[in-house]
């Protein structure tokens, strides 16, 4: 268990992440084999990843981009919605910290672009490389805006504003529901840097 | 390679050229386009090292001179058409490709060999860009002018048109995304080109002071595909991201071939420099 909480600890992730690697350790030897029986060359590999596009991506992939074709919007939208899973603890996390790093400067120590939300956003106006593709989330959790909206957004965009350039991080799981939860917290916090 | 680095830290040694560079947007910061004006471009040490590399012998004896003229007359305006198709490789290539397809079908050197394909690939190798560079510059001042003549250059046109609005990745994005839709818009610092309707093409290959480096468009077009999170079973940062398209594939050249002729009719001025 020390172990584990270690891991925890340096990946900056929490004790539920952490556990899955170890969890996976006794498993490891067995996976390698089926691995490298099957190593894809990297044409392959490239062909696999353009096959993953899902039905709703294809319907977003005309010259518009923004409306999807072929399929109505309202079934859209609630396809999309119906694939948000919602974390056991509330939509409102408790690790603020950690929200502000996968909401995430790297510089302030988010190193992964998982989050990369200033890549589209402004938020903490300390933060000044932030670009202008979506709106200033700046007092974000001063608009009386319901905090399960906040993770729908954030979990999948597509649910609100099917086809938007928002990725849908929590349906491709780049972030995972208590992860989102976290940046919830943290955008919805009075005392956020973004609510200052 | 000495003389590129020293071309470069010159340039560099003003730290305030590259703070400049750094946060610049659209356009050039006024103390490149002087360095510019003065004939001080690093890239130009790329073509001249293209050059030398153009006559010297490869293992068979023979160098690109010998079969293209001496300063490579016959290709005078051949940049200007490629992507292409070629029927001694029965493909469409771009100039990373079709060099690469000269040298290992015409001048003795392998592909099988994996220390001769890794300092092909390299950026910084002695061939690739080097070569690539030179040859594009033998076509400035011409106009773009790629045709679709062949079925197979209509069909790899048509591959780039799909790849360019197609929405993939664990990011949703593609690469109407950023430079169709986006366009004008900020990503972070970084201002969003469009490379269609702008016609980028005309000054690629093209030095990145950012980077340091020379890249060609297959660098470029590569690199752009890593910020979708592509991946193979479920994307993970560290265990499954598939990065890149491999080089030379058809997914790479199908895309410059589209950007190339969307360029038509822009005059070619290479090598191009970026921040
Ligand atoms: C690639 C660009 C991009 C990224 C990355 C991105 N967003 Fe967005 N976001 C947008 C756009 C564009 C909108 C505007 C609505 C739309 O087009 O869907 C938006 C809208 C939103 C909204 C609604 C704002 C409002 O005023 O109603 C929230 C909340 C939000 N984003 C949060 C986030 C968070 C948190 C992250 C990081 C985890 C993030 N976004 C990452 C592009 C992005
Ligand atoms: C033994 C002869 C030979 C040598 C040596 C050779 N090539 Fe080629 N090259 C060809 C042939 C054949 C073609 C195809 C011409 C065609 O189909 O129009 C070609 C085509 C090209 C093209 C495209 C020309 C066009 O009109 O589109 C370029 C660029 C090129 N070669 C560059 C090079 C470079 C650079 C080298 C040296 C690294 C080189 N070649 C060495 C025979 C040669
Ligand atoms: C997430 C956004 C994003 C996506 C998606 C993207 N690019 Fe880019 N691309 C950029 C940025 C940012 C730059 C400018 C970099 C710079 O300023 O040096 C760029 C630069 C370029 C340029 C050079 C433009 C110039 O000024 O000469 C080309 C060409 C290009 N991209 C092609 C593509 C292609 C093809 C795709 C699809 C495979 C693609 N990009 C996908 C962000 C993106």
């Amino acid at each position: 268990m020390k172990k584990i909480v270690i891991a925890g600890a340096v990946a900056g992730l929490g004790l539920l992440v952490a556990c899955q690697p170890a969890a996976q350790q006794t498993e490891a030897p067995k996976k390698e084999v089926t691995a490298q029986k099957k190593k894809l060359s990297k044409h392959e590999k490239f062909k696999i990843a353009l096959e993953n596009q899902d039905k709703y991506q294809k319907a977003c992939s005309n010259p518009v981009q923004l409306v999807p074709e072929g399929i109505d919007i309202e079934t859209f939208k609630k396809e999309m919605l119906a694939t948000v899973k919602f974390p056991e603890g509330g939509v409102v996390g408790k690790n603020i910290a950690r929200g502000e790093k996968l909401f995430g400067d790297p510089k302030k120590g988010g190193k992964s672009r998982r989050g990369n939300c200033y890549a589209c956003h402004c938020g903490d106006p300390q933060i000044i490389a932030c670009g202008n593709i979506g709106p200033s989330l700046r007092g974000y959790g001063k608009r009386g805006i319901d905090p399960k909206e906040t993770y729908i957004r954030i979990y999948n965009s597509w649910a609100v504003n099917p086809c938007s350039v928002m990725p849908r991080l929590g349906y491709h799981g780049v972030l995972s529901p208590e992860e989102i939860a976290d940046i919830v917290a943290y955008m919805h916090d009075p005392n956020s840097p973004l609510n200052k | 390679m000495k003389k590129r680095t020293l071309f470069a830290s010159a340039l560099l040694a003003g730290g305030a050229i590259l703070g400049t560079a750094a946060v610049a947007q659209e356009q050039l910061p006024t103390h490149l386009k002087e360095l510019l004006e003065l004939g001080m471009h690093p890239g130009h040490s790329f073509v001249d090292e293209g050059r030398e590399m153009f006559h010297k012998p490869g293992p068979n004896g023979k160098s690109c001179a010998t079969c293209h003229g001496q300063d490579g007359v016959k290709l005078e305006g051949a940049y200007a058409k490629m992507p292409r198709y070629y029927k001694d490789i029965g493909k469409v290539a771009d100039i990373d490709l079709r060099i690469l397809a000269c040298m290992t079908k015409y001048m003795g050197y392998d592909k099988n060999d994996k220390k001769f394909m890794k300092k092909f690939n390299k950026w910084s190798g002695p061939y690739r860009v080097p070569l690539a560079s030179y040859v594009a510059s033998l076509s400035n001042g011409q106009e773009i002018n790629v045709q679709l003549n062949h079925p197979e250059e209509k069909r790899m046109y048509k591959l780039g048109e799909e790849l360019w609005f197609m929405r993939v990745g664990a990011r949703d994005f593609s690469c109407g995304i950023c430079h169709t839709v986006l366009a004008g818009k900020r990503i972070r610092l970084q201002g969003l080109p469009d490379p269609v309707k702008q016609k980028v093409y005309t000054h690629w290959p093209a030095y990145r002071f950012g980077s340091d480096r020379m890249w060609t468009m297959e660098d470029r077009v590569r690199s752009c595909w890593k910020a979708y999170f592509l991946y193979v079973k479920q994307w993970n940062e560290k265990k499954d991201w598939v990065k890149k398209p491999p080089p030379y594939s058809e997914w790479v050249i199908a895309l410059e071939l589209y950007m190339k002729k969307a360029a038509n009719g822009g005059t070619i001025e290479v090598p191009g420099l970026l921040r």
